[in-house]
């Protein structure tokens, strides 16, 4: 049977379907329950703005529909926004329209009473380009209350030639009761319009509750045809999607099952390929080429070590302009410029500017022309999401890190992200995984994470506090690591004034109130191999003053400090970005007429082996100084954990609040304005 | 991850198309580009985004009424956070298309562009779940949009056909070196300005029924760093040209008369209302006699019953539905909502108008009668003679007729009151040939409130375990209604927690109660029980304690520098805290911090700390009466502030026996 054919009878068969189909689904309205209309609230979720009571999903690949069936109780007056519903489709002059059609809604009260939608669906833009029209059907359900069930279906159309394997995303922002999903696949071969690729698979990722599966069978064969296969999953009682603070990045792992059309029998057979396909293509615009072979050339000396001919090359890379910090050129502007499309790293040298993958694969040409062994590795962004390598799909790994063998070992770089120190990553390609370029094809790749000595940050405070109490000196603020990373890029995205006022915002939010902060300097803004050290000024109260004292936060950085876990409950494990290090120095001089009463403590507390805290203090007759260090030494802590950490934050976070008392001498003006 | 193998057949996958690559073309700049951008530039401060070079507005009304605008700007970008210029946007809808777009730019290092036709976009008006709205934008993004860039751009556009004023903006956040706007009329038009936030430039007469107004060295308004702001567009200098002819049947003349009436001549046939509508609201109002029993009953149908959702195309933006199709649908906009509850009021013998307003305080001028808001309410006729201390957003018009000020869209305001962000600003009562402009009052602060009570017990390790109630009235309980109407009980419970995080940290809360989240007009009342670890700090012998144990009234007055800025304080409102502080035995008050008393005129602080029977006694009362300040009280407001901050932290010393 040649394609023809094949698609001639596709379509008679779904117009008579469809025309016997049409009076049968709009009679297919649920009849509520009592139960159903009666309840206020869902137990399991106290407060919820609205539960799913049932939703469905079936794809009919025959059709090239997906249907959507949705019921939804009304349980706050917040709940009443999933009345006003928003569905978006394309339409593109180049195939793979999608469209919406067959909407159906009603309200029903809690008294049973029926209202139906009768109104016409909104056509709405979204966004038109050449030959592409992204639009969206809106509509709102009439006269929904507190307490109404919302009820809706429509139907996604594909073209006649499409098919897109379904994606079930069975956790949401509410309680689903019940919900079915459904598919009967296409027995057609497929071809993916990406590559152009022979697809003969149906892969799936699921991820779904203990006690729920998904069920697959098969018809009888027909005639010439095989049996038409169906998946079908029925869930209950799915909460919401979890929202903590501190929270791992795992949005990417709620409860779902991703349908694709795949040519591969095995997740290691598409790893392997597509891994494969991937290192192909990037070597491709690697190279290196003739213009990055001679840069390179010019660039280090033949009696350079491996690791100082590295060092020079990304000393290189890092002088470019990295675009995703600034913006991108379109190819208007580049070709008025006399600059061809990019396809290769040479065309990103000539233009001394690439974005934050360019940049990488720039610098893996450089080493590899340096007659180094280097290899791309794309990786998943840890600030994003996970790598999982059960879902067989190439989107998940965003990110580009290169890796180059120096002197027999593989080492890690991370050109891309502008001012990251030679031989480090950036926090969120550290810690994680994906794939990487080897010598034949791809492997997987790990990436090493950094000791939390390599993000520190120190805060000194030097300063004097004069006869009313009033304070004024110098704070001088050293990053190195992630911090400094951080204050780096922003650097990038605006100039010296607006760094100037974000680095003061910081600190200022810091600091006691109404305190006069000024940026004085900032040192090795560029020079990333070293500490940033911004230098500022300070003028203004510290802490209050009674009749016969002055107390002083013990450590003035700390004193809007809030707790980081103030929730007694947690349901997932706690996520940090990165380990690190921070210590802080005060040193406070003040007059005669002052007197140290009392000094906090020293004490020292921990958790585990992972985190350490230290506070210490000291004082002459004219000054009191105090120390703090804190050192988180892990980045992620299970649920059975929080209780510990918790308690250890607390411990800290109280020793932090405790004062310096200062006696005064009968007194001058007080520093506390006392009004009129 | 589990497989299944399929037969064979040929079918593809989908893919949207990517957005087109853009192609060069080799055009240049036109020539007042060019002259534009080769002027020099003052000495700007350091954080200037940008400059407008040049801009020209040409105003054009055809003899039946229509106009067409035609637009030329120029931008020069002065630092990275200016690139944002360079990304042109002008937005349009049914009735207002654009009949040409062009986009020119100069790079820092000279070279010239032009984008496109091919290269623009058009992007709906984002719906964020709410709002059906046909107004779209065309746009694009100019090269070369980098530090010492050039953007330039031209349109030619209709402008709506319902409208016969135009508003020339001049002033916005980047300073304006040139510009200029010429009104071009058919014979036997006239017209005439207004001007708001500026003073009155003359006209040139370019003689053939054309006029052109010029300006040049505009100084931006920039409030990016202003704490305690009035938004911008309440100082940004604006003229607005009215235009009458004789084709035009109901033009706004420079009068609020005229602007009234002419939003009469649209809404007039949509407050109708339908028996549906009025079995409702004889339903509602039932055997109430008393005005105001009744008329509550049926604005807080509207404002609770009626839910929020915009449906707007062309005239839509400015033209109710239907009292009618809101009615049956129970869903609208705010002029939607206004319409209903006007047409439901007047099936009962009560009389309401709408009331053309902008939610931000300051951007209708009383001096320039214009169309410029953003938001509809009503005005509900009081009769002669009733009086009830309920009524308190009261206004008197002109004539005598006094009206309640009453806006449904805003569901967590009492009825009887106005949210704070309308108070003290102006708005047009449609009254057909009453129409004018009203002021709104400003409410008393014991319409606005905060009034915690709490009794603790501290206990010698510094732990402190009590009781605290909190009463919140007005603007002030509106948050915390709408967090404990619809917010599940977790998003409460974290609430909560991150509040208490500000002043303890250590912390167990227990047996908490909410009461009259629905009821607007009596307080929302949360109670519970608190035990804090470490909320005394042991310091040797000496134990501090803060008297002030929880909630703050902030106010951000840390900048010094103002510009000039008239100081916005939000809203009128009073806080009142008391709290009892069990002492522990074994313990002896060594200093208690001073009473403090502060008034300003246009806010007032009190506090004090008393012990008596080993038991600290602290209250404290704050009071804001005025909510917009000029520029020069600025260190009034740095003064209280920092009386605030001081008596919020200070703290009672405790010595061991």
């Amino acid at each position: 049977m040649n394609h023809t054919s094949r698609r001639t009878l596709c379509l008679t068969l779904l117009s008579a379907l469809a025309l016997l189909a049409a009076p049968f689904a709009r009679a297919q309205w649920t009849v509520p329950t009592p139960e159903e209309l009666s309840m206020t609230s869902q137990p399991e979720v106290p407060g919820a703005a609205a539960v799913y009571l049932f939703r469905e999903e079936t794809t009919e690949d025959k059709f090239h529909m997906f249907s959507t069936y949705v019921r939804l109780k009304v349980l706050t007056e917040r709940g009443k926004e999933y009345a006003n519903v928003e569905l978006s489709y394309a339409h593109s002059s180049e195939g793979g329209s999608t469209d919406i059609d067959d909407i159906q809604g009603r309200t029903i009260h809690s008294d049973g009473t029926i209202i139906p939608f009768t109104g016409k669906p909104y056509e709405k833009l979204v966004e038109k380009t050449q030959g592409v029209r992204f639009m969206a059907k809106v509509f709102t359900l009439p006269d929904v209350e507190v307490g109404s069930i919302i009820e809706y279906r429509y139907k996604l159309r594909l073209g006649d030639n499409w098919f897109r394997a379904p994606q079930w995303y069975i956790q949401t922002a509410l309680y689903t009761r019940k919900a079915h999903y459904s598919w009967r696949p296409t027995s057609k071969q497929l071809i993916s319009s990406e590559d152009g690729g022979l697809t003969n698979t149906i892969s799936w990722t699921k991820i779904l509750p203990t006690g729920t599966d998904l069920k697959e069978t098969q018809l009888p064969a027909r005639s010439f045809e095989d049996g038409q296969y169906i998946f079908d999953l029925n869930v209950h009682d799915i909460p919401p999607a979890p929202e903590e603070d501190y929270m791992p990045p795992i949005s990417s792992f709620t409860y779902r099952v991703l349908f694709y059309y795949s040519p591969y029998r095995t997740g290691d057979e598409y790893w392997k390929n597509e891994g494969k396909r991937w290192a192909k293509s990037r070597d491709k615009f690697i190279g290196p080429g003739p213009i990055v072979t001679a840069a390179v050339h010019d660039l280090i000396l033949p009696a350079d070590s491996q690791d100082q001919k590295l060092r020079k090359i990304y000393a290189a890379v890092m002088k470019l302009e990295n675009t995703n910090y600034t913006r991108e050129h379109s190819s208007t502007e580049e070709k008025s410029q006399g600059l061809k499309e990019v396809h290769t790293t040479d065309d990103i040298w000539t233009r001394k500017r690439g974005n934050n993958d360019q940049l990488t694969a720039l610098f893996v040409a450089m080493a590899r022309a340096a007659g180094m062994k280097a290899y791309l590795g794309v990786i998943t962004s840890r600030d994003r999401s996970v790598f999982f390598r059960a879902f067989l799909s190439m989107s998940q790994l965003d990110d580009d890190v290169a890796i180059v063998n120096v002197d027999g070992k593989d080492q890690f770089f991370d050109p891309g992200s502008r001012y990251c120190p030679y031989q480090h990553l950036e926090w969120k390609h550290s810690q994680t995984t994906g794939l990487r370029q080897m010598d034949s094809g791809s492997g997987p790749v790990e990436t090493p994470g950094e000791t939390y000595l390599y993000s520190k940050t120190t805060r000194i405070a030097d300063l004097t506090m004069d006869e009313h109490g009033e304070v004024s000196g110098s704070l001088k603020m050293s990053y190195t690591g992630s911090p400094a990373l951080h204050w780096r890029q922003r650097a990038l995205t605006g100039d010296d004034e607006s760094l100037k006022r974000e680095l003061r915002t910081n600190v200022e939010r810091l600091m006691p109130a109404g305190a006069d902060i000024k940026v004085t300097s900032i040192e090795k803004l560029e020079d990333y191999e070293q500490p940033l050290v911004v230098n500022l000024s300070f003028k203004g109260n510290l802490g209050s003053a009674t009749g016969k004292r002055m107390l002083i936060p013990a450590d003035i950085f700390e004193v809007n400090a809030k707790p980081a876990f103030p929730h007694e409950k947690r349901e997932i494990p706690v996520y940090f970005p990165y380990s690190r290090i921070n210590q802080d120095a005060v040193r406070i001089k003040f007059p005669p007429s002052f007197k140290v009463e009392s000094l906090p403590t020293a004490d020292q507390m921990g958790f585990q082996k992972f985190a350490l805290y230290t506070l210490r203090s000291e004082s002459t007759p004219n000054s009191f100084t105090i120390r703090r260090d804190y050192v988180l030494g892990e980045i992620y802590f299970k649920t059975e954990e929080y209780a510990g950490l918790r308690s250890f934050y607390s411990k800290f976070e109280n020793k932090d609040q405790e004062t310096v008392v200062l006696t005064t001498a009968p007194a001058p003006a007080k520093p506390t304005p006392a009004g009129n | 991850m589990r497989k299944l193998h399929l037969s064979i057949s040929t079918i593809s996958l989908i893919l949207f198309t990517a957005i087109p690559a853009l192609a060069s073309r080799p055009d240049s700049v036109p020539d007042w580009v060019r002259t534009a951008a080769q002027q020099k530039i003052p000495q700007y401060p350091p954080d200037t985004n940008a400059v407008v070079l040049f801009e020209d507005t040409i105003y054009s009304v055809a003899p039946d009424g229509s106009a067409t605008e035609h637009f030329r700007s120029v931008v020069k970008i002065l630092r990275p956070q200016g690139r944002d210029e360079g990304r042109i946007a002008v937005p349009f809808d049914k009735d207002t298309k654009i009949l040409s777009l062009h986009v020119w730019s100069i790079g820092p290092d000279g070279h010239e562009y032009a984008v496109k036709d091919s290269e623009q976009v058009e992007f709906g008006y984002p719906g964020q779940g709410s709002l059906f709205m046909d107004l779209k934008v065309r746009a694009a993004e100019a090269p070369g949009r980098d530090p010492g860039g050039v953007v330039a751009y031209e349109y030619e556009q209709r402008t709506h056909p319902y409208l016969t004023e135009k508003t020339w903006f001049f002033q916005s956040d980047i300073p304006r070196l040139n510009q200029s706007f010429t009104l071009e009329l058919p014979p036997g038009f006239i017209h005439g300005t207004v001007w708001a936030h500026s003073r009155e430039l003359p006209a040139i007469d370019l003689e053939h029924q054309r006029w052109r107004w010029e300006m040049k060295d505009v100084s931006p308004i920039d409030l990016d760093q202003v704490e305690l702001r009035p938004s911008e567009s309440s100082l940004e200098g604006r003229m607005t040209v009215h235009y009458a002819g004789p084709t035009i049947q109901s033009p706004t003349e420079g009068t609020w008369q005229s602007v009234g009436q002419w939003y009469q001549a649209l809404a007039k046939d949509r407050v109708v209302a339908t028996p549906e509508i009025a079995a409702k609201a004889k339903e509602l109002a039932g055997d109430k006699t008393d005005f105001y029993d009744k008329t509550e009953a049926i604005a807080e149908f509207v404002q609770k019953q009626v839910r929020y959702f915009v449906i707007e195309m062309g005239i839509g933006g400015h033209q109710p539905h239907y009292a009618a199709d809101i009615f049956h649908n129970r869903y609208g906009d705010c002029k939607d909502k206004a319409t209903l509850l006007v047409s439901m009021l007047s099936t009962v013998g009560v009389h309401g108008a709408l009331v053309l307003v902008d939610h931000r305080r300051g951007v209708i001028d009383p001096e320039a009668p214009s169309i410029i808001g953003d938001h509809m309410i009503s005005a509900i006729e009081i009769p002669k003679g009733y009086n009830s201390p309920k009524l308190r957003s009261v206004v008197t018009a002109k004539s005598g007729r006094r009206y309640l000020i009453f806006d449904p869209t805003w569901d967590k305001t009492a009825f009887g009151q106005l949210a704070h962000n309308l108070q003290g600003g102006y708005g047009v009562l449609v009254e057909d040939s009453d129409s004018q402009i009203i002021q709104f009052p400003l409410l008393s602060p014991d319409l606005n409130t905060i009034r915690r009570t709490a009794t603790f017990q501290l206990q010698s390790d510094g732990s402190l375990k009590g009781t605290v109630t909190e009463k919140r009235f007005g603007d002030l309980s509106e948050g915390r209604r709408d967090l404990y109407t619809s917010s599940d009980a977790k998003e409460q419970t974290k609430f909560l927690d991150r509040l208490l995080g500000q002043d303890f940290t250590t912390f167990t809360v227990s047996d908490f109660k909410v009461q009259n989240a629905e009821a607007l007009n009596k307080d929302l009342t949360t109670s519970y029980s608190l035990t804090a670890d470490h909320f005394g700090k042991p310091m040797g012998p000496l134990l501090m304690v803060r008297p002030r144990v929880l909630g703050s009234e902030a106010l951000y007055a840390d900048r010094k520098e103002r510009h000039n800025v008239p100081i916005n304080l939000s809203e009128t409102m009073q806080e009142q805290d008391d709290y009892t502080i069990e002492l522990p035995s074994g313990y002896a008050v060594d200093e208690i911090p001073d009473p403090v008393k502060l008034d300003l005129g246009f806010a007032s602080y009190e506090s004090s700390s008393v012990v008596k029977d080993h038991t600290l006694y602290y209250t404290r009362t704050y009071t804001v009466r005025e909510v917009t300040l000029p520029a020069d009280r600025y260190p009034d407001v740095q003064k209280l502030s920092g009386v605030i901050a001081a008596d919020e932290q200070s703290k009672a010393v405790l010595k061991k026996q």
